[in-house]
């Protein structure tokens, strides 16, 4: 069982730097490295040298930069579904009385090859916008299984370690209410940013701040929604804070580092739209939406196992 | 609750993902920013665009140009490639030092009149796009000899690629005019020559 935990551990730890890695493949414009799937130039091994190039490809869409990250992003996608098919075996074999956990766990694996797929039609496609936004979506629904199944084979294998917290009812409602808010945000930024790709290929050689400032009125939305995110974390710290409720270590954890990446992402937000549209800063602004995101997950798992008593 | 350590590797992690992060965003973009080199001089050559102008080789001077062959009536990758075409002139509106730039192969049947509806047909009206007009035997040789494109079959065998021509007449790049990712290359070293020329001036 605890062999389960350390790989559901491994393969949070693991998606979430494939998530980064992603993220990157975006930043950099990579996404095209690599004009076929899912080999590379029709190699398993991608070209070091123009001179490697089959006849068939055109010579002219080769980037050694491009092709070696693209191709990170996808060696490092089949790591970890490795890790996370070791996992699902392991939680088979030694959860089977949990449904939850090999539920959870045996879903992520399905997704993950779906990712695996969709990764292959943005290829297909030349990096269809919508494509690159489900594409984000279902590596965020993939770590959110996997969170899941992790805490709650922790309760199988640490015993009820919520017992002793009495959470009112209504934080439900708070915990679900920031998951929707920050899936909103989620789905609003990558409007923002695909808005901008858009329009960058309309306006040439326009700096990417005024970009951001020609675009529509979802950009307030996400600063709206970003503030309303911020206010019921304050207020969800303040419940969970209550000494009656006696709250368990790994929700005030949770809830203290969710404030802090918000504090990250209003300053790296910001800053994008202050300063400049910096490929780094708009990276780990994704990535900690992730975080978030996982964070939101791990809450709900929390409360669930403190009403199971 | 939280120990130093944990902190100390939180932070740890965040600056090794960021430091790997900026130096391969640094690479990447430097790997784009590089100008494909001159692979040949385009030749000396006399047309006559679609208003009635005449268009020679020093028509391409001190302009980035993006060249390519096509027929009206041509039933297969023309459509694509025109429509490719317009796209891209429809994005580059604000930039009169990039042209467009068509020549048919088909000089028996593509008449100015022709030309200027398939102009029409596809949203020209600026000068910034020219489709021209020559003798079969001039574009044959044009084609040939200064593109390097095979052009025993014309019409209907002309090459479904886009030129990128510089402000000197050099030929600096061939893309495929009907596939996507090729263009959006294309897009990068239009770029890239229009901010050399800007900077130049």
């Amino acid at each position: 069982m605890k062999k389960y935990f350390r790989f559901s551990v491994l393969s949070i730890v693991f998606t979430y730097l494939l998530i980064f890695i992603g993220g990157l493949v975006r930043v950099a414009g990579a996404g095209m490295g690599c004009p076929d799937w899912p080999k590379c130039f029709d190699r398993w091994i991608p070209p070091t040298s123009i001179t490697q190039l089959p006849d068939h490809i055109d010579p002219e869409k080769f980037n050694l930069v491009l092709a070696w990250v693209e191709y990170l992003n996808r060696l490092s996608g089949a790591f970890v579904g490795f890790i996370i098919l070791v996992s699902c075996v392991y939680a088979i074999l030694h959860f089977k009385n949990n449904k939850r956990v090999v539920f959870s766990i045996s879903s992520a694996l399905f997704f993950t090859l779906v990712e695996g797929w969709l990764g292959s039609k943005l290829v297909d496609t030349v990096l269809d916008p919508v494509t690159i936004t489900l594409h984000l979506l279902l590596a965020l629904i993939i770590i959110g299984l996997i969170i899941y199944s992790s805490i709650q084979a922790y309760y199988d294998i640490k015993g009820n370690f919520e017992k002793d917290s009495f959470y009112p009812y209504h934080i439900k409602y708070i915990i679900l209410g920031i998951f929707a808010c920050i899936v909103i945000e989620i789905i609003v930024g990558t409007e923002i940013r695909g808005g901008l790709d858009i329009s960058r290929k309309d306006n040439p050689l326009i700096d990417g701040v005024i970009l951001l400032k020609m675009l529509g009125p979802f950009k307030y939305i996400h600063t709206i929604l970003g503030v309303a995110l911020l206010g019921l974390v304050l207020y969800l710290r303040k419940l969970i804070y209550d000494n009656n409720y006696n709250s368990s270590e790994y929700m005030i954890y949770a809830v203290n580092s969710m404030l802090i990446l918000i504090g990250a992402q209003i300053v790296l937000g910001e800053t994008l739209v202050f300063f400049d549209v910096k490929p780094i800063v708009q990276l780990f602004h994704m990535w900690f939406s992730s975080l978030l995101l996982g964070l939101s997950i791990a809450q709900y798992t929390l409360w669930e196992i403190s009403n199971r008593k | 609750m939280i120990k130093r350590g944990h902190i100390i590797s939180i932070i740890a992690v965040l600056v090794f993902l960021g430091v790997g992060a900026t130096w391969v965003i640094s690479k990447a973009t430097q790997s784009v920013k590089v100008l494909p080199g001159v692979i040949k001089q385009v030749p000396s050559f006399d047309m006559t665009s679609h208003n009635g102008e005449p268009f020679n080789r020093d028509s391409l001077l001190n302009k980035i140009s993006v060249l390519d062959f096509i027929f009206t009536s041509c039933p297969g990758p023309c459509p694509i490639m025109s429509n490719n075409m317009k796209t891209l002139y429809k994005q580059y509106k604000l930039h009169p030092d990039l042209q467009f730039i068509s020549i048919t192969v088909d000089p028996e049947h593509d008449s100015l009149d022709i030309l200027n509806l398939y102009a029409d047909a596809n949203g020209v009206n600026d000068n910034r796009w020219k489709f021209l007009r020559s003798e079969m035997r001039k574009v044959k040789k044009l084609s040939t000899n200064g593109f390097l494109f095979m052009s025993d079959n014309l019409p209907a065998g002309h090459s479904v690629k886009f030129v990128l021509i510089d402000e000197n007449a050099n030929i600096r790049q061939y893309y495929n005019g009907t596939d996507e990712a090729s263009i959006s290359i294309l897009r990068n070293h239009i770029n890239l020559f229009l901010e050399r020329l800007r900077n130049s001036v």
